[in-house]
């Protein structure tokens, strides 16, 4: 844990006496039996006190969080709230954790119901503390923060505190009775307890009178008082100081502060006014501002003293101001010293450099308006914050940086540039990488100011940068070629060690080469990326890669290879012990979907609900759309068309763009679902609204919606043999099966194949049906591709059976009428009846119709004893018999001998 | 009352706002609220000045709030006629 997130986490309890408000903490402590408490209102009215001390003594334990403006971002919120829990129940959130540190961490709605899950499996209560909840402006949270509360886990009360009303379904709750709400008006101290922290705990001695003069004037505001308690202690007439205080009628804040300040020894006063520009304070860090010394012991003193100072860690190391306190220093500070300002940032920013800490050094230099000073610390931080995914980061440095500072520096320019694309942004990503470029060329214009660079090995490997992120631009604008171009450029300029660079330079290549049909150099560029990034120890990377070229295999028709790639993908994921890597998911919705396509419905859906098992978060963004596909599969094959239909609509609902070719689009899919219930209307719109025609140029990424459209042609002529469209389709067909052999696309050649077969049947024309069915036989059965021909139900089945009685690849027709068979009830298709006879053991198994004994057969097969009682024993197994006899029975029947 | 044009005019672009709080404010929170000149009157004071856009104003009001001033009335000066509108400047207390 950093030190800072250390201070987030800690529950700033002061080691001060305070009043002891007992009835709003009864209030406090009845309201744990509802989901929340709301504690609302303006600086300085005791909110984060009045929680200390309720919690401290509830019983419950409690996670703190003390938000601030970076929360705003969901991930980083998301690490913080979790962290928080785990300083109350360890462990909990871990695997979220995990995935939330990744390259693409998971969206938040994915991980709210896997959080709920953990929540509601803690141990004991456990009060939730959210401490300046107004910074929280992102409506994302507010959205996540309701669905947390509409499901809050019992174990788990919430408690707000907040200057502004939170955007929470506040209203509900209170109707519900499950809000308790504390506001400006209940917090205002009342008269006995200005007289309590007065006289008791500021020990001021005060009459009745004046405390009822200073309660008048305060208006019970608690900082308020505490500040008049400041500038009281020590003067000798407290009732004159009382009578002018409550005679002048300026802004309470105003009077006191000038007069805490002014009472205040020099330096001691410049102390706090040179340190109100930090946001947290240490004794090192006040030194090196202030160049004073015995910076820690006048914090401690600051402290005993009630100088608005609040404690963030336990040993007293680092503490902050009260906001309202700083604001009101600040000011003071500005007003008195503008010139000096500056000075103290920059002194900030160089403590904040020795220790490492390149964000704080890089906000106080920016504050301190030395952008140059800025310029090279961010040159400086900005590699780390890439191998930590914090693009967005740098960015929004870069962007406070004015333009002609960025525009000189080389590097930084760069950076800029991949920011933007991180951020899905491309406008203004070429500009900047021109600027570098010109450096680099030394192309720049003579009256240019001269060049600046920090960082020396990042400007040496610059030129392969600028590649990369133009082969990404050139990737999204759909310039394969020259994605291509500008990948082979980082190939060719990035030493063999810089894995990350070539390994994204050949995915880019991959999806480039992929997009433009070129799939078997497409699969040889992908092996490259996720073999590199495995190397380089990217494995969540390398697992996404699988998931590309599983997708290849499958087009190439490589059935059992996309097999290994998942299953190899998966040991990925796994490896390691403990945590899955992201993208598990992703490899069972891969194996689901393969194993639909072999028929096997009952592992399709194992996979698939091990793949919810696991969590959404352990997928990769396009997961849930592909989960859905998928599913919708499974359902199509179950007969359940309108299933299927309505999640597709969901998978459309889900699709993340990226820049996978969308080979298989799912309008398409819900076309052909169309088709298959008779609904040409539906189709036929489809086909319109794509400008699909039977003249359209053959490309692959149409060649999907191509052979949808031909489905539909065929379908429309179910019964006219001779019509005209039937032989359009034919011809149609035959121009994509010529692209498709050529492109290596023999999952598109099979199922054209298939196709062609049934049109020519239609036409009359038996011979040539059988010689387009045994091509399709050919290709796709020895990779068990049995639903490209089950799919298409009955025709393909009469027409399968005439086959049997005269082909000869017989064994995979009977395979197929077995799982014709079948398919009347999908959902127990058993895999090992399934499978194919091999030659060798369709030879054992004419000779098992002989009289040859064991020992004969063996001599005869050439082979040892033990090789022919395997052979029997599989044979035996796939017919699903125990015997001889039955064996040779079962063969018969089946027309295999 | 404007018509419905300008007002939508005014509220795209910048405009003058006059923005009351309750407290009487010293000299130096004219610094606070940069660009916004500062002014008194018997019951608190006043910030007015040219603000870009409702994303300045609402800048200008988290600041009020943060400094935990108490906000009295924003008006808008549209044309001559200035529509103020009125926030409840009671505060209850008990």
């Amino acid at each position: 844990m950093t030190p800072i997130l250390a201070t987030k986490l800690h529950m700033p309890l002061s080691r001060q006496g305070r009043v002891r408000r007992l009835s709003l903490i009864q209030r406090l402590n009845e309201g744990l039996q509802g989901k929340m408490t709301l504690i609302s209102a303006p600086a300085g009215f005791g909110k984060t006190t009045l929680l200390c001390e309720w919690i401290a003594g509830s019983g419950r334990p409690a996670a703190w969080l003390s938000l601030d403006d970076g929360d705003n971002a969901p991930v980083r919120f998301l690490v913080h709230l979790i962290a928080a829990l785990q300083t109350v129940a360890p462990g909990i959130g871990s695997r979220i954790l995990a995935a939330l540190q990744s390259v693409h961490p998971p969206p938040v709605d994915a991980i709210l119901p896997e959080l709920l899950h953990d929540l509601g499996a803690l141990p004991h209560a456990v009060i939730l503390v959210l401490d300046d909840y107004h910074v929280l402006d992102a409506p994302q949270l507010h959205a996540a923060l309701s669905f947390l509360l509409d499901h809050l886990p019992p174990q788990l009360h919430l408690a707000v505190a907040t200057r502004e009303d939170p955007d929470l379904p506040l209203a509900r709750l209170r109707v519900q009775g499950q809000l308790t709400e504390l506001r400006a008006a209940d917090l205002r101290f009342a008269l006995p307890e200005v007289t309590e922290f007065l006289n008791r705990m500021m020990a001021l001695g005060l009459s009745e009178a004046n405390v009822a003069v200073l309660d008048h004037r305060t208006e019970g505001w608690i900082a308020g008082l505490q500040l008049a308690a400041l500038s009281m202690q020590g003067r000798e007439n407290l009732p004159a100081f009382i009578e002018a205080f409550a005679g002048d009628h300026r802004f309470i804040v105003d009077y006191l502060m000038e007069e805490v300040l002014r009472r205040q020894p020099e330096d001691v006063r410049t102390f706090l006014l040179h340190t109100s520009i930090l946001e947290r304070l240490c004794g090192s860090l006040c030194n090196a501002v202030t160049g004073q010394t015995g910076g820690s012991a006048r914090l401690e003193a600051l402290e005993r003293g009630n100088f608005f100072v609040v404690p963030l860690d336990d040993r007293r190391h680092w503490y902050r101001y009260h906001h309202l306190f700083a604001d009101f220093l600040q000011m003071h500070l500005q007003a008195d010293q503008p010139g000096g300002v500056p000075a103290l940032h920059r002194q900030a920013s160089v403590w904040f450099e020795s220790e490492a800490s390149a964000a704080d050094a890089i906000r106080h230099a920016l504050a301190a308006k030395d952008v140059e000073r800025a310029a090279d610390l961010i040159e400086r931080a900005v590699p780390a914050l890439r191998r930590s995914r914090q693009e967005a980061t740098a960015l929004d440095w870069l962007r406070v940086l004015p333009d002609l500072v960025v525009r000189r520096r080389p590097v930084l320019s760069v950076y800029y540039a991949g920011g933007l694309l991180m951020g899905g942004q491309r406008e203004g990503v070429e500009e900047r990488l021109l600027d570098a470029q010109r450096w680099l060329d030394g192309t720049q214009m003579d009256a240019a100011p001269p060049m600046v660079v920090v960082d020396q090995d990042e400007f040496r490997g610059l030129g392969s940068l600028i590649a990369l992120y133009r082969a990404a631009m050139a990737l999204s604008s759909g310039h394969f070629t020259e994605t291509v171009t500008q990948a082979r450029r980082v190939l060719d300029l990035v030493p063999a060690g810089d894995e990350f660079k070539r390994g994204a330079a050949s995915g880019l290549m991959g999806l480039a080469l992929w997009a433009d049909g070129y799939l078997e150099e497409a699969h040889q560029s992908y092996l490259e990326a996720m073999a590199g990034l495995h190397r380089a120890g990217y494995r969540s990377d390398a697992v996404g890669c699988a998931v590309a070229v599983a997708d290849l295999e499958l087009e190439q028709g490589h059935l059992h290879l996309a097999l290994a790639t998942y299953e190899r993908g998966l040991h990925v994921a796994m490896e390691g012990g403990g945590l899955a890597l992201r993208g598990a998911a992703d490899m069972h919705v891969g194996l689901s979907a393969l194993a639909c396509e072999r028929g096997d419905l009952k592992a399709a859906t194992q996979h698939l609900s091990r793949s919810r098992e696991l969590g959404e978060f352990l997928g990769l963004p396009q997961n849930r759309f592909r989960w859905c596909r998928t599913a919708a599969r499974i359902k199509e094959i179950q007969g359940d068309l309108d299933g299927a239909l309505d999640l597709l609509n969901e998978a459309q609902r889900l699709y993340v763009s990226d820049f996978f070719p969308e080979v298989r689009p799912i309008a398409a899919l819900r076309a052909r679902i169309w088709i298959k219930q008779g609904k040409v209307e539906d189709a036929l719109a489809w086909a319109t609204a794509q400008h699909l025609s039977t003249i359209d140029l053959l490309t692959y990424l149409r060649e999907f919606e191509h052979i949808t459209l031909a489905r539909l042609l065929l379908s429309q002529e179910h019964h006219k043999q001779t019509n005209p469209a039937l032989l359009q389709a034919i011809n149609l067909l035959e121009r994509f099966l010529y692209a498709a052999k050529d492109g290596g696309r023999t999952r598109s050649v099979s199922e054209i194949l298939v196709l062609q077969a049934l049109a020519y049947r239609q036409r009359g024309d038996g011979r040539e049906a059988l010689t387009r069915l045994e091509a399709a036989l050919k290709l796709a059965m020895p990779e068990r591709n049995i639903r490209i021909f089950v799919d298409e139900g009955a025709p393909m089945a009469v027409m399968l059976k005439k086959f049997a009685k005269q082909g000869s690849t017989v064994n995979a027709v009977w395979q197929l009428l077995k799982a014709f068979e079948n398919a009347g009830n999908a959902a127990a298709v058993n895999p090992s009846s399934l499978e194919t006879l091999s030659e060798r053991e369709l030879e054992v198994l004419r000779l098992l119709q002989s009289e040859l004994t064991g020992p004969e057969l063996a001599r005869t097969l050439a082979v040892s004893l033990n090789t022919l009682r395997t052979h029997t024993k599989n044979i035996y197994s796939k017919l699903g018999v125990n015997t001889r006899r039955a064996a040779l029975r079962r063969a018969h029947e089946l027309e295999l001998i | 009352m404007s018509a419905p044009q300008e007002l939508a005019e005014a509220r795209d672009g910048p405009g003058s706002y006059q923005i009351r709080v309750k407290e009487h404010l010293d000299a130096r929170w004219a610094a606070r609220f940069e660009g916004l000149s500062l002014s008194h009157e018997r019951s608190g004071s006043t910030l007015t000045g040219l603000l870009l856009d409702q994303a300045a104003l609402h800048g200008v009001l988290r600041k009020i709030h943060d400094s935990g001033l108490t906000l009295l009335a924003v008006v808008q000066v549209v044309s001559e006629v200035a529509e103020p509108m009125e926030l409840d400047p009671a505060q209850s207390r008990h």
